[in-house]
């Protein structure tokens, strides 16, 4: 047993830290510093600079043109870029749709899709989630039909994020009613210029159009835009949230938020209040032991050694402890966070104000986090998957 | 950074596991408990399988291990619910001795390694509450002799040990770190009043009345802080093997215990609390590698370790513990069900050198600007 990273990590760690610090843009990181709003130019030049580098693909194997990083040098990575208040990368193109393409997509595929995601050119979106599909999503009920050399796609799908600026969507669609409902469902990558789509934002009650509904109206898809076997979607979809299962705890975004809600905590005065210190220790506490379960992932990964049954509890605690610090950052602030300002989460806007604009997005960025306890599989469902390891039953 | 286990731990554990699975069954433990709580024949064994020489170096008669093996042997003796003073006497002891003159680790050390001599820490007193340096007890010279005149109570094990480490103050105010002195006091030497406790072992009262003390260290606050982070440490990894096993048993307990005609275990919000269990296990289990891991780290950086994970560990073991029996329903609250026995003695460890809200306090004023395994 040992703490420590090894010489060859520490190293890498560096050479991270400072190609970051040189290639990560001021204006950019400032944004997430403050957790202003990001623009589309905002996150897609980021993508493009790491794309450049071939590391938006971050956890690609050198077959496909990734940096094929273990997974220790993949945290560390994630590590550096989350303590430099880099934005998250958008995961649906380089996270969720090229590991799918890479396993089960053709040849043809691979070359067609993989290099526009690992450049971070083409803006991918995650078409899984229906109005009827929320938890059970292999009720989606979205019908891809075969005529001829095509799929016709008719139906919707919903909290699509960022689907506004989509320009492919991967869905999950279905293609047969027989049997269990697992059984029919298919994987397709579909053209968002096609005609037949339409995109409605959904306004969240942090104020912001962060997510989707996209219409499918007699859609034609050509089938050599199915990913593997018709019917088989769901095996596919699987393979998808068994991957990154360590990033979803977000342990490293946690470590920094909460070196911000001390920042916040001491500005305000209430550091020194011992009631609301003894909260920011709990949380301390709770990301310390958050990034203690991490680490032993990692290491179980790494070295092959022993079997965990832990990584269901991740996404658990991570949204939790997301949560919490928006909250107790919110809470900081008090009253100063009640103003529902929307141009106050531009950088630099003060307006007239006479007292400083920056706690404004507090409260909206508190109410937006309650997303993560429900998104990627509710914690409910999490936690059921947790219990069927420990019960066996 | 790696947390497998290295070939000899795990033969370690397996040997520690062995004598629990043979020598150590429920019955023998709930006799012993029944009985008062007496463990000396029981230490004896875990004498014989060379842990009670495990702390000890190799030059004063025992196996200079580290803090990594002290864990797997505390936590092997959690799962077993053993209610010797294994954390006390061969590991916080052999911490406090490391200040001792040569010719006293000589005198000690081996006997201590071997078993023979069971010494343990007295460093409770009745207005402390948790703080360590709160020391009333007073050390007094008249030329070489040194003799201690006050009050320690909840001495583990204090009416069959063999000898008491001591802090006596020397000079300052009650609270001083400064000013406290260590001493080795004979049991001979004290007059003791035993009493057993809820988690089936004993505890003493020692009435120093100018009792003779051999001198450890004039200036023991260091060292009694590092001791005490040692025993701490020892209750995470002890807290660990309890919580596995106790959930081992509910488990068990839910997938055979039928109502509405099927096994519990079947009930979504059945399910979902241990889920929750597991949670609270297994972050416990994270800071309980931690609290181990950093105990050789300077002071600063190792005291706030051990107070974070002892915080975690805390609420893990309360939660764990209450949903247990929770879990086991009505028979649970039996003292018949060792569920009982392992959330009785959860609840005891959490308030041995400092409980929750304690500990919260030290990680609150110790707080710095960054955060995290590393910082």
């Amino acid at each position: 047993m040992d703490l420590n990273f090894t010489a060859e990590e520490l190293a890498f760690r560096q050479d991270i830290r400072q190609w970051v610090a040189a290639n990560l843009p001021e204006d950019i990181s400032h944004k997430v510093r403050h957790a202003l709003r990001l623009s589309r130019d905002d996150l897609q030049r980021w993508a493009r600079i790491l794309g450049q580098q071939g590391w938006l693909g971050w956890g690609w194997s050198k077959e496909f043109g990734g940096p094929g990083w273990n997974a220790i040098q993949k945290h560390l990575f994630e590590e550096e870029c989350a303590l430099a208040c880099a934005p998250r990368v958008v995961p649906f193109g380089p996270v969720m749709v090229a590991p799918v393409i890479m396993a089960f997509g053709s040849p043809e595929q691979q070359r067609r899709f993989l290099p526009g995601i690992a450049s971070g050119e083409v803006w991918w979106s995650q078409g899984y989630s229906e109005p009827g599909s929320g938890s059970d999503l292999a009720s989606v009920k979205c019908r891809a039909e075969r005529q001829g050399d095509k799929y016709i796609v008719n139906g919707q799908k919903t909290w699509t994020t960022l689907g506004q600026y989509g320009e492919w969507i991967f869905c999950l669609v279905r293609t047969s009613n027989e049997g269990k409902p697992q059984m029919g469902i298919s994987f397709l990558l579909i053209d968002m210029k096609s005609p037949g789509i339409t995109v409605r934002p959904i306004v969240l009650m942090d104020g912001e159009p962060e997510v989707n509904e996209v219409f499918f109206d007699n859609v034609e898809v050509p089938v050599e835009n199915l990913v593997g076997e018709e019917n088989k979607g769901w095996t596919y979809a699987k393979h998808l949230l068994a991957h990154e299962r360590t990033n979803i705890a977000d342990v490293n975004r946690a470590k920094r938020e909460l070196e911000r809600l001390k920042r916040i905590a001491k500005a305000e005065g209430v550091w020194d209040d011992q009631r609301f210190r003894d909260q920011i220790a709990l949380l301390e506490v709770d990301v310390v032991a958050l990034e203690m379960l991490v680490l032993r992932v990692l290491s179980a990964e790494k070295s092959g050694k022993q079997s965990l049954d832990i990584a269901g509890l991740l996404k658990i605690r991570g949204s939790e402890i997301q949560q919490r610090y928006t909250e107790l950052m919110m809470l900081a602030a008090g009253p100063l966070t009640r103003p529902f300002i929307w141009e106050a989460m531009e950088a630099g806007w003060q307006g007239d104000l006479a007292f400083p604009a920056a706690n404004l997005p507090l409260a909206g960025t508190y109410f937006n986090m309650r997303k993560t306890t429900i998104y990627g599989g509710s914690n409910e469902v999490q936690r059921n998957i947790v219990a069927q390891t420990v019960l066996g039953s | 950074m790696d947390f497998d286990f290295s070939d000899d731990q795990e033969s370690l554990r397996d040997a520690v596991r062995r004598w629990v699975d043979k020598g150590f069954s429920f019955e023998r433990r709930h006799a012993i408990a029944k009985a008062g709580g007496a463990t000396r024949e029981v230490y004896r064994e875990l004498a014989e399988l060379g842990l009670t020489g495990l702390a000890v170096a190799e030059s004063r008669g025992g196996m200079g291990f580290g803090a990594i093996e002290a864990m797997v042997v505390c936590e092997e003796l959690g799962r077993g619910l053993v209610n010797a003073p294994y954390a006390e006497a061969a590991l916080m002891a052999p911490a406090l001795m490391a200040a001792a003159p040569s010719v006293l680790q000589a005198a000690w050390l081996p006997r201590m390694a071997a078993g023979e001599a069971l010494v343990v820490p007295a460093l409770q007193e009745r207005t402390a509450r948790y703080r360590l340096n709160h020391v009333g007890v007073h050390a007094a010279t008249a030329g070489e002799m040194w003799t201690l005149t006050g009050v320690k109570t909840l001495v583990p094990a204090g009416d069959e040990a063999d000898a008491f480490i001591v802090p006596a103050r020397l000079q300052g105010a009650p609270d001083d770190t400064r000013g406290i002195g260590l001493f080795l006091v004979d049991r001979g030497a004290v007059a003791v009043h035993g009493f057993p406790t809820h988690d089936g072992a004993r505890a003493a009262e020692l009435v120093l009345a100018v009792t003779p003390a051999m001198l450890i260290a004039r200036e023991g606050w260091e060292t009694m802080e590092a001791a005490v982070d040692v025993g701490l440490a020892a209750q995470c990894a002890e807290a660990v093997g309890l919580m596995d096993r106790l959930v081992a048993i509910t488990v068990d307990y839910m997938n055979t215990r039928k109502q509405f005609g099927v096994p519990i275990a079947s009930f979504q919000a059945l399910r979902h609390r241990m889920a929750d269990v597991k949670m609270q296990l297994e972050l416990g289990r994270s800071m309980s590698y931690y609290a181990s891991l950093k105990l050789g780290e300077p002071a600063p950086q190792r005291r706030r370790a051990i107070s974070q994970a002892r915080v975690q560990l805390g609420q893990s073991m309360r939660f764990v513990g209450q949903q247990c029996i929770q879990l086991h329903g009505g028979i649970g609250c039996t003292d018949e069900c060792s569920a009982s026995h392992y959330f009785k003695r959860l609840t005891m460890l959490e308030m041995t050198f400092g409980d929750t809200l304690h500990h919260l306090g030290e990680v609150s004023s110790r707080m710095q600007d960054t955060a995290g395994v590393f910082a």
